[in-house]
């Protein structure tokens, strides 16, 4: 099989640019034929062949060097080490109206990118009504491209790409922009494209597109290969990380939390009730709520206790600040509040009691917690609450 | 087909820049192309009359007016200086393209100098007859020697050109400092006087001035039908040629680098 695109140790590395004199610096290196080589590197060693027939897909996170990648295959960014090989026509569409011109009518910035992807007016001409039948973008074609959404300028890219016959198409995750039927013309181009021998070479996120449309995969991290081969492993085992990633954070996260010690409800019970996490209580009894709270700073925190019904309304809540109930401190960093409904006059049903950990100064919750509790009887009243009163004659 | 990075020039690509760049420069006005020939017919008013009715500026020992002595000069230095000073922000302003579309980049900067250059060269022919129609004598017969110094010419700008917009992505402050120099060459430059009203030494400085050589041979050709041959003719052709090709290289050793400093 032909290779069409090789690249042998590639690396890329973006200079320091922001100050003038890091400018003038780079001015005169280059100047002497060196390269610039202290600043960021996006990409290293990156080695690849591209071979007819075998489309790859280039996955990793973002800012893991992909859209670099694509620059340095398409001869729009030079590498600062290594050695890039093209044998074949190469039609690309990175960014979103990449190349177009905003200022111009459509018309004339496909005549332009034409000409950019090696067309010639004669072929242009030829294949113009193509173009337009594909982009279906009818008479906006005359405006300028600044008029356009973004589904428009994707539409007459790709189209003016397709004009052009590539042997390999290069795409960025451009394709997402336009609506889901163009989506989908788009994708059934490039699988028809494929079959008839092209090649592609696609950035995407999303694994059942690479999956889809490419043979080979490459995945790269931080700007290194991590893993390039056989298009189901490298996908399979770049989901299997990105999971365990995700897993990892959010382990991360929540340790973080409990070290950086936010306020939080250690203890939430109902003593008078077996101390459990759930209560059953006869109405017109007394509840009794304890709740036990962490203050990493060791000041007494605030609680916010409310009483919700099952299905979620909400019945009554009450913050200790607002009556100036101060905690006692069981020790340095707990806190505990107890609370007593006298003469519970809840209607029978279910309740959740939630209660709201808060700072000292009442202003933000830090965590929330709930406790179930049934209230028995045989009230035929109906509401949520019995409120005293009196027949009065 | 095979292509080595990075991508050749382009003819059919170029000529859509050159086209571009025209209609955006000249042709996006209310006045469209009638803009083109009476601009420079207007400009040539303005200064009819302020050097003739205000300056009462005149060319010793000759029998050609004012006027066309500086019209025959005027045109082809504007054509070279605004295409110099359009091109030197070639670069950075096409950044847009640079940084999505694999281009050979040296396309920018010389279609910027083609196109002023043919734009000017329309309203240099428009001027040209309107000066004959009014009675100077034009040596239409000289027109196709007066074209490989006007190629020249070019050939200097787009050198100049290559040199400015490569500089320029490194250098911000060339597009400051560049409209002062060229200010101060065009006066350092016989178009609004002619050499011989010049001190003997200035003069003799005045002939290192490679503008003068472009000047001087526009007139001797186009205003005095005289075909002046003689060392310089072969210096000056050559040394721009070097030039020419030094602006290339320096223009090729940047850029690949252009991407990273935009």
């Amino acid at each position: 099989m032909t290779v069409l695109i090789r690249l042998e140790n590639v690396s890329k590395v973006y200079p320091r640019v922001h100050q003038p004199w890091e400018r003038l610096r780079a001015f005169g290196s280059i100047l002497l034929g060196r390269e610039p080589r202290d600043g960021a590197k996006v990409l290293s060693d990156v080695s690849l062949d591209v071979l007819q027939g075998q489309s790859l897909g280039v996955i990793g996170e973002n800012g893991a060097g992909k859209s670099t990648l694509l620059k340095v295959l398409t001869g729009v960014i030079r590498p600062t080490t290594g050695r890039v090989e093209v044998h074949a026509g190469i039609a690309a569409l990175l960014e979103l109206g990449a190349g177009f011109q905003p200022e111009f009518s459509g018309m004339d910035n496909v005549r332009m990118k034409a000409a950019l992807l090696g067309l010639t007016s004669a072929e242009l001409d030829q294949r113009l009504d193509e173009i337009l039948s594909f982009a279906d973008i009818g008479e906006y074609v005359h405006e300028p491209v600044k008029h356009y959404s973004s589904g428009m300028v994707v539409r007459l890219a790709f189209a003016v790409v397709t004009a052009s016959r590539p042997e390999i198409l290069i795409t960025d995750e451009v394709l997402a922009v336009g609506d889901e039927s163009f989506q989908k013309k788009c994708i059934r181009w490039i699988e028809r494209f494929l079959e008839d021998g092209g090649t592609l070479l696609m950035v995407s996120h999303s694994m059942y597109i690479v999956q889809k449309l490419c043979h080979r995969a490459l995945w790269l991290h931080d700007g290194r290969v991590e893993q390039y081969g056989e298009v189901f492993p490298v996908t399979q085992s770049y989901l299997a990380w990105h999971q365990s990633r995700s897993a990892e954070e959010r382990r991360l996260r929540e340790e973080q939390r409990g070290a950086a010690g936010h306020y939080r409800v250690t203890g939430f019970v109902f003593p008078e009730h077996g101390g459990g996490d759930t209560a059953r209580v006869a109405m017109g009894d007394d509840l009794l709520v304890e709740v036990t709270l962490q203050s990493p700073d060791g000041r007494p925190p605030v609680v916010h206790l409310g009483v919700v019904r099952i299905d979620g309304t909400p019945v009554y809540g009450v913050t200790s600040d607002s009556e100036a109930v101060q905690p006692v401190r069981i020790d340095p960093h707990h806190f505990r509040f107890r609370l007593r409904f006298n003469q519970l006059g809840l209607l029978p049903g279910s309740y959740h009691i939630r209660a709201l950990a808060m700072d000292p100064e009442g202003l933000r919750v830090f965590e929330s917690r709930e406790r179930l509790f049934q209230v028995n009887g045989k009230s035929i009243d109906v509401g949520i609450v019995h409120l005293p009163h009196a027949w009065t004659g | 087909m095979s292509r080595i990075h990075p991508s050749r020039p382009d003819l059919n690509f170029f000529r859509n820049l050159v086209r571009r760049q025209i209609r955006q420069d000249y042709l996006e006005n209310v006045t469209g192309f009638a803009w083109l020939v009476l601009q420079p017919l207007v400009l040539l008013g303005v200064y009819a009359f302020v050097f003739t009715t205000i300056f009462k500026s005149r060319i010793p020992d000759s029998e050609v007016g004012f006027v066309p002595y500086l019209a025959i000069a005027f045109w082809p230095w504007t054509a070279f200086s605004d295409g110099v000073l359009k091109a030197s922000h070639a670069i950075s302003g096409n950044a847009a393209l640079i940084g999505k579309v694999a281009l050979s980049t040296e396309q920018l900067p010389l279609a910027a100098v083609t196109a002023t250059f043919l734009m000017n060269m329309v309203g240099y022919v428009a001027v040209l007859v309107v000066l004959q129609l009014l009675g100077t004598n034009i040596h239409w017969a000289f027109l196709p020697l007066a074209l490989p110094v006007l190629l020249l010419l070019w050939l200097f700008a787009a050198a100049l050109a290559l040199f400015m917009s490569a500089l320029q992505v490194f250098v911000k402050d060339i597009v400051q400092i560049l409209p002062p120099l060229m200010t101060l060459w065009f006066f350092m430059t016989p178009i609004l006087y002619s050499p011989e009203q010049l001190p003997e030494q200035l003069a003799r400085l005045m002939e290192w001035n490679p503008m003068t050589w472009f000047v001087f041979h526009l007139r001797e050709l186009l205003l005095f039908g005289r075909l002046n041959l003689g060392m310089g003719e072969f210096v000056a052709p050559a040394l721009v040629l070097v030039l020419a090709w030094l602006g290339w290289l320096f223009f090729r050793r940047f850029s690949g680098h252009f991407e990273d400093f935009l």
